[in-house]
């Protein structure tokens, strides 16, 4: 009864975040209004940790799982990656490359800033 | 033959059954490129093309999986709130560092799909490809992209971000390992993440802090994808 409970919270969310989509005015992913939302209601302890954990764990923990069925649909798209397998692989590569230093030297610059400004406290 | 397997009762089995065996695989092999969803989708692949089984009628199974995508993306809602307190400790580095991370591989991404000359629906595909799934198929979704292409380039990018991961640590000169962490989350999501936790206990709770705070990022910048395209 108690996962059933939380399976019923979380599609209802879900689908309240739907019905959020379709009045929002620019187009947002209901799947990313409902983590927001849950997230909220976390935060403000109006939904307690307990009350979801056990469902999140088994969808996390297997998160992978649902991805599948959409992605074997990769067999219809053959041509399209055949055609720009070079494209693909270098954008994912040089991008992969650029973002983590980017990304790293941002994080460093800020950490000596922050050090640098306790010290001259 | 085809009256057997267009009960969707075949693609729900095929898809656990693929799943185990991917999860089997890559915990024998111990291979980051043996990834559980690589091997699922390629075993499932091999299933269909042999045995000349259209992918519609797997589908008809693989749609009721399907269904729980979304919930599933609600879930990470509690990964990422179970990081709240080192969030709360760290928040400046963290947001500086992924919405540095979330712009330079949207930006990247498009010049280079500008210079390979490819399409829009294509270029929409790959423009979230750093993030997590769920995030990443969610705005290719939204902005009429591909999306198993969009799969395939994240678990392609995590593969890569993983066993890039600790050169690139040393080629751009990273001591900080908060900066590496945060690095390594944000250009690789998940599968980074895998290789941060190996390198320390820092970078992994960096990493995976990482995943969250980009995707959410990157679903926000994707509202001005229209503007850029």
């Amino acid at each position: 009864m108690k996962i059933l409970v939380q399976i019923g919270m979380v599609f209802g969310l879900y689908w309240l975040s739907q019905c959020i989509e379709q009045i929002l005015p620019f187009p947002f992913p209901a799947s990313v209004i409902s983590l927001l939302l849950l997230l909220v209601l976390l935060v403000l302890r109006v939904i307690k940790l307990e009350q979801v954990r056990e469902k999140a764990d088994f969808m996390l923990g297997n998160l992978a799982f649902f991805f599948i069925p959409v992605s074997v649909s990769i067999m219809n798209y053959i041509d399209v990656i055949r055609e720009n397998a070079v494209a693909f692989l270098v954008i994912c590569v040089v991008s992969t490359v650029l973002t983590f230093g980017a990304t790293a030297w941002a994080v460093q610059l800020t950490c000596r800033f922050l050090n640098k400004r306790k010290e001259g406290k | 033959m085809s009256a057997l397997v267009s009960t969707p009762y075949f693609g729900i089995f095929l898809t656990v059954f693929a799943y185990w065996a991917g999860v089997k695989v890559q915990k024998r092999t111990g291979l980051v490129v043996c990834n559980n969803m690589l091997v699922s989708i390629c075993l499932i692949i091999v299933v269909l093309t042999v045995f000349h089984i259209p992918y519609e009628s797997y589908y008809a199974g693989g749609s009721v999986i399907n269904m729980f995508l979304g919930p599933a993306t609600t879930c990470m809602a509690v990964s990422i709130y179970s990081k709240l307190e080192q969030l709360k400790k760290n928040w400046l580095p963290v947001l500086v560092g992924c919405l540095t991370g979330a712009v330079t591989s949207i930006g990247s991404i498009l010049i280079m799909c500008r210079l390979f000359g490819l399409d829009k629906a294509t270029t929409v595909s790959l423009l979230p490809k750093s993030v997590t799934t769920p995030i990443a198929t969610a705005v290719c979704e939204g902005q009429g992209g591909i999306v198993p292409i969009t799969v395939a380039a994240v678990i392609v990018t995590g593969i890569g971000g993983n066993l890039l991961g600790p050169y690139l640590i040393k080629l751009f000169r990273i001591k900080d390992p908060v900066a590496a962490g945060l690095g390594l989350g944000s250009a690789s999501h998940a599968i980074g993440t895998a290789k941060a936790l190996e390198i320390g206990e820092t970078e992994g709770a960096m990493s995976s802090l990482a995943i969250g705070v980009c995707g959410i990022i990157t679903a926000l910048l994707a509202l001005f994808f229209d503007v850029l395209l």
